[in-house]
């Protein structure tokens, strides 16, 4: 199947990580124009290294989530020119709701979900202004799996997946949509460390019997992205192998 | 290009209606059917057209009801009260706006234009 896309340049929130830099190569693929975000030289570093081969059909750009100033650099670095946004970033907060410090979870939920929303709202009016915007936030199968040490990673997943549901319901009409995909173990950063750690057990749960690789969940949001895809709007998909199926 | 004019363009091409048939007195509300969808609209296209900031807050005069109970409560003239809180309303259309509440939403197409008008002053 040859996929079309309503416009080239993608917003990749998040953009350093293992699945963002490979997203980033489909994306040149499909000749799309990521444009990838770091939060430090370490991020931006190993974005150019890893996109290094394919100058010029690429660019990066910081942006952090507990840093103001970098949300109007990052809009004035875009000069109101976006087609799509995808939205892998997500700090990691750990620990029992009754345990977590105040001055902890409150500015995770700050950066994770309140400077979320202004970013969501500056990238609504930009595609406001073309009748066209397509945006994709990577949730998690945890954010509806419950799991003790996770309440408020779940809980940030959960309030982000509301805030882009309502966008592709308020602004559908006027030709901007949203998704969620909810991916399971992926065997990629953050999840790789994870599986390390529990190793098979972990996986003979998953009704496939493996994790995810980043490559099947990179073609996966650039599926999502094409035109075709436009119709799954305002909603959430999970893709985690089945594990969430069962009991 | 005016800037009644320009706004006219703007409600045309976001409302699909004729620019000729909006004027100053047209009601957005009443006139238009502008949803809050139409408004959030409005205000990107007239940011991007002016170059100005646009609180949709202020120029839909989104908290004209809640102020004026505030002024009642607070035992303030009302028409003092508008002033203050939208600057860029005459006190004659402060008046009118106060002698109109009863019929419905009183947001008219010389609000934006004054709102506009105040902001690139």
């Amino acid at each position: 199947m040859q996929l079309t896309f309503s416009g080239q340049r993608a917003l990749i929130v998040g953009g350093s990580c293992d699945l963002g830099i490979c997203l980033a190569k489909e994306m040149i693929q499909e000749a799309l124009y990521p444009i990838l975000t770091f939060r430090s030289e370490a991020g931006r570093k190993r974005i150019e290294k890893a996109l290094e081969p394919f100058s010029s059909r690429w660019e990066a750009v910081r942006f952090d989530f507990a840093d103001a100033v970098s949300l109007n650099l990052l809009f004035a670095h875009l000069r109101e020119d976006l087609d799509f946004l995808v939205d892998l970033a997500q700090g990691d907060l750990e620990g029992l709701v009754a345990s977590v410090e105040e001055d902890e979870f409150r500015p995770y939920f700050l950066q994770n979900i309140s400077s979320r929303a202004e970013m969501l709202k500056r990238a609504a009016r930009v595609f406001l202004r073309k009748r066209s915007g397509r945006l994709i936030f990577i949730s998690s199968a945890a954010a509806e799996r419950a799991s003790a040490g996770q309440g408020f990673y779940a809980a940030a997943k959960l309030a982000s997946e509301a805030l882009y549901r309502n966008l592709g319901l308020e602004l559908g009409g006027r030709g901007i949509t949203t998704l969620t995909l909810r991916p399971g173990y992926i065997d990629a950063g953050r999840g790789r460390r994870y599986l390390q750690g529990l190793g098979k057990e972990a996986l003979g749960k998953v009704p496939i019997q493996r994790a995810l690789t980043e490559k099947e969940v990179a073609r996966s949001v650039v599926f999502f992205l094409s035109d075709i895809a436009r119709g799954f709007n305002a909603t959430q998909i999970v893709m985690d192998g089945g594990l969430t199926a069962g009991k | 290009m005016g800037i009644l004019e320009k706004i006219s363009g703007v409600l045309a091409d976001i409302l699909d209606v004729e620019a000729s048939d909006i004027e100053a007195e047209t009601y957005l509300i009443r006139d238009l059917n502008v949803e809050s969808i139409d408004m959030l609209e409005i205000a990107v296209s007239l940011n991007a057209a002016f170059n100005i900031k646009v609180s949709e807050n202020d120029i839909f005069l989104r908290n004209l009801r809640p102020y004026l109970i505030e002024a009642e409560d607070k035992g303030q003239a009302q028409a003092p009260c508008l002033v203050e809180k939208f600057p860029f309303l005459t006190p004659d259309r402060v008046q009118e706006i106060l002698a109109d509440l009863d019929s419905g939403p009183v947001l008219k197409v010389k609000d934006l234009a004054g709102f506009v008008a105040y902001q690139t002053r």
